[in-house]
């Protein structure tokens, strides 16, 4: 697993590179619970080379979910592959993230 | 032979009464070899006595008629010739299977023996010769057969002296032995009885026939004399008494040869044993080794202290790295580098520091030696200064550095030891000697190893501890999984209605998938399906609570989508930040023929209509459970009324059968498995379980490793009506 940080303005771009299991969940939370992360005002996550979301990984999100809502940061993910967006509509969550096909997509509901 | 048969007859016997010890065919070897050995030793004392016996009467014969004819000959001298070998075999014989092999190095015990039982012998022949002396003064009678009693007995002591003497050395030599030492000492031990033939056919030995190969026997026996490992092995104390012993030996040598030489070729003897070739190679090798072994451990003694110090060091050594085996706790260890390195060192003061928790500050003074702790505190404070409290530090003359002159201790050298691995810190020694230059290369290489050794003995035993616990753990998770497992019901009611199969197995002991049912009424009956995200213990705890909620709440009876908005809101306070419940719930009603149910997060539910003749998996929404932890939850969950057929079939699973991996890291998928259900339908639900289960190990291959629990359900609705 690779989590890679990308800052463009007050948005800042977050990629996944591999699986996020139980182990790696641990360095994305550690990445999420940076007080820095607050100060942007969008959250951008690429998972064009997410191959596996466990549900560990899904909790990790899940838990932050609330607290940038608090802070009105607006949390997108895009580039999705079918398999990961599978795991996320089958909790419900598609309802509840903003989940988007590619990155322009995300760029324009960011700037709403 | 008769003997020999003894021990085979009562095989029972011996069987019986030993065979918890040895198994009874070695027992026998050990008692025939023991046997043999008892009797050739007997058979060695009886052939000596006989012989030396018939050696005396002999020779007294001979001397009467000397006295009578005044002819200096012996009568018999072949048969004299043959008696004296046979003597001489017979103890060399005795004492050769007598001596037993090397046991530790006790090498005083052997100089002992050596002097206890052979140089005795030879101030018991010279007090002997003197009470001769004194009676023949005395009464001034000229005995010649007392003086060959008294002379034939000193023979007699002479042989056993040497055939003592020679064995005890054959062991010394052969200490630390390699092949080519006990070749050559076995062709020297040959040599030497050989030249009993030349006794036996009564050949002069001084001849000149013989002179170069007595040369080279003496050369032999000098190349023989230079082995002497032992006398490396004696401590300080230890080679002063073997001096002692030495010089008694060398002294009981001196008495044989001054007595036997003397009387060479004397008119008043009939017989002379100088003339044995045999006796004087013997004594020539074992005065030439007790002289070699007294020398070397003479000019050995100024240097023993050294060799004492390294086999202590080692000795310490040995005992640090096995203390783990001993289980012995870490402060033992760290005593036992304390003492081995003042020890070591010879250091005239020393100090142990060991750190307590993982922050430095809390330090605590293990181990003090002949400093106050007063000096202590004003070191520490002063290196505190320097920033060096904590590294490899060595100050070999302290006078010269101006803080420490001005501590004004008594000590001139110091050496600081950090105990420390790669990851740890687990304390600091303190060395301080009274002299400059205290610590030399040498020294501190071996401290150093010392630390070294600690901190590996240290962490071993940490890991030991550490095992030991989780040994402890796995054996209470071992509990945990039997009581989680009878939370799963193993038996569902079994009714004409419908008929269910149930497989579940966990990635580890606990796991977090779990199902369960609930007869509501007669008719009514609520089967639950969950997943707690997570694996191990927490989700185990979990998994235990739902279960709880489940039961609780179902009491009331309520729709499906009425369960899970009660039971997010009751989960929201209990479950971690990051976990998560996905489940599904279903009442099936009999007399409706019909189920309702509700999804929370938990996979799609299978379905074959037979109706349709169609597989499909039912598609609802619906959201995770302690996702969002408010009212809002309320709208993010559906409930479906769905009405079966007879012979329609219901899989219920968790995501770690669709997501199970093949080898090439592919998962199973819902594709799959709704595949496998259009090909099983028809069979009865336990057929299809195993027809699932059978597909998806073939599937992921033979892997212990099971990534996720797995549970799966299937339900087949039954054509039959109830009997009513």
């Amino acid at each position: 697993m690779k989590i890679t940080n990308q800052i463009k303005d007050t948005t800042i771009i977050i990629t996944l590179d591999g699986e996020l299991d139980a182990s790696s969940s641990v360095m994305l939370d550690e990445a999420l619970s940076d007080p820095e992360i607050m100060t942007y005002s969008k959250i951008l996550v690429d998972c064009k080379d997410l191959n596996y979301i466990s549900s560990a990984g899904l909790g990790v999100f899940i838990s932050h979910l609330q607290r940038f809502e608090d802070a009105q940061i607006k949390l997108i993910f895009y580039n999705m592959q079918d398999k990961v967006r599978n795991v996320f509509e089958i909790l419900g969550l598609d309802l509840l993230m903003t989940i988007v096909s590619d990155y322009e997509e995300a760029m324009t509901i960011a700037d709403e | 032979m008769a003997k020999e048969q003894k021990f085979f007859l009562p095989y029972h016997l011996i069987k019986s009464r030993a065979s918890h010890f040895l198994s009874p065919t070695k027992l026998s070897t050990v008692f025939r070899f023991m046997l043999y050995r008892t009797n050739a030793k007997s058979l060695f004392i009886t052939s000596a006595l006989i012989s030396w016996s018939l050696l005396l009467a002999n020779v007294l014969l001979a001397a009467e008629s000397m006295d009578r004819e005044n002819s200096n000959a012996l009568d018999l001298p072949f048969v004299n010739n043959l008696l004296i070998v046979v003597f001489i075999i017979s103890v060399f014989g005795f004492q050769r299977m007598s001596a037993e092999n090397l046991k530790g190095i006790d090498f005083i015990g052997y100089l002992w023996n050596i002097f206890a039982k052979g140089g005795i012998a030879a101030y018991l022949s010279i007090a002997l010769y003197m009470v001769y002396r004194m009676v023949t003064n005395y009464s001034s009678v000229q005995s010649p057969l007392l003086l060959h009693m008294v002379y034939q007995v000193n023979f007699g002591l002479l042989v056993l002296f040497l055939a003592k003497a020679f064995y005890v050395w054959r062991q010394l030599i052969l200490y630390h032995k390699n092949k080519f030492l006990q070749i050559a000492w076995d062709w020297y031990e040959i040599l030497l009885f050989a030249t009993l033939i030349l006794t036996l056919l009564n050949f002069n030995y001084s001849s000149l026939i013989f002179l170069p190969l007595l040369g080279l026997i003496g050369i032999y026996t000098l190349f023989l004399c230079t082995n002497l490992k032992w006398v490396a092995y004696l401590t300080f104390n230890k080679k002063g008494r073997s001096l002692i012993l030495l010089v008694a030996i060398l002294l009981a040598c001196y008495i044989f040869t001054d007595f036997f030489l003397g009387f060479a070729d004397s008119p008043l003897l009939v017989i002379d044993y100088s003339d044995v070739g045999f006796l004087l190679l013997t004594m020539f090798f074992v005065a030439l080794y007790t002289l070699a072994s007294f020398l070397v451990a003479l000019f050995s003694l100024p240097t023993s202290s050294v060799f004492e110090q390294k086999s202590e060091d080692l000795l310490n050594f040995q005992r640090l790295s096995q203390s783990i085996q001993q289980g012995q706790s870490e402060k033992q260890v760290y005593e036992m580098l304390f003492e081995s390195t003042v020890k070591a060192s010879d250091a005239s003061a020393a100090w142990l520091e060991i750190f307590k928790g993982e922050k430095k500050e809390e330090i605590e003074i293990f181990h003090q030696l002949t400093i106050e702790e007063e000096q202590i505190k004003r070191i520490r404070h002063l290196l505190l200064a320097y920033n060096i409290q904590h590294i490899d530090y060595i100050n070999n003359n302290l006078d010269r550095n101006p803080g420490f002159r001005d501590l004004t201790l008594p000590w001139k050298s110091l050496i600081i030891l950090p105990v420390k691995s790669k990851k740890h810190q687990f304390g600091v020694l303190y060395l301080l000697k009274d002299i400059e230059q205290g610590f030399d290369r040498e020294t501190v290489n071996v401290l150093r190893t010392f630390t070294n050794q600690t901190i590996l003995t240290i962490e071993n035993l940490r890991l030991v501890h550490e095992s030991l616990q989780n040994e402890r753990y796995k054996e209470e998770l071992k509990i945990a999984s039997v009581v989680q497992d009878s939370l799963i019901p193993k038996k569902f009611p079994s009714d004409s209605w419908f008929e269910i199969s149930t497989y579940a197995k966990a990635a580890k002991e606990v796991g977090g998938d779990f199902y369960d049912f609930l007869q509501l009424s007669e008719s009514r009956i609520a089967i639950i399906i969950g997943d707690v995200s997570g694996k191990g213990i927490s989700a185990a705890f979990h998994m235990a609570q739902m279960k709880g909620i489940f039961h609780g709440l179902m009491q009331q009876d309520m729709p499906p989508s009425e369960f899970m908005k009660q039971a997010n809101s009751a989960l929201s306070r209990c479950l971690e930040k990051t976990s998560f419940i996905t489940s599904a719930l279903y009442i099936i009603d009999y007399r409706m023929k019909g189920f309702m149910f509700a999804r929370a997060g938990h996979c799609h539910t299978l379905y074959y209509n037979s109706m349709m003749d169609d597989t499909f998996y039912f598609q609802t929404d619906g959201l995770g459970l302690g996702i969002i932890r408010d009212k809002s939850y309320n709208n993010h969950v559906r409930e479906m009324y769905y009405d079966y057929n007879p012979t329609d079939v219901m899989v219920i699973y968790t995501d770690g059968i669709v997501e199970a991996r093949s080898p090439t890291n592919e998962e199973y998928g819902e594709d799959r498995l709704r595949y496998m259900l259009t090909q099983t339908y028809h069979l009865e639900a336990e057929d299809i379980k195993y027809a699932i289960i059978n597909d998806l190990e073939d599937f992921t291959g033979t892997t212990d490793n099971l990534y996720d629990d797995q549970t799966l359900l299937v339900i087949k609705f039954k054509p039959t009506q109830p009997s009513e």
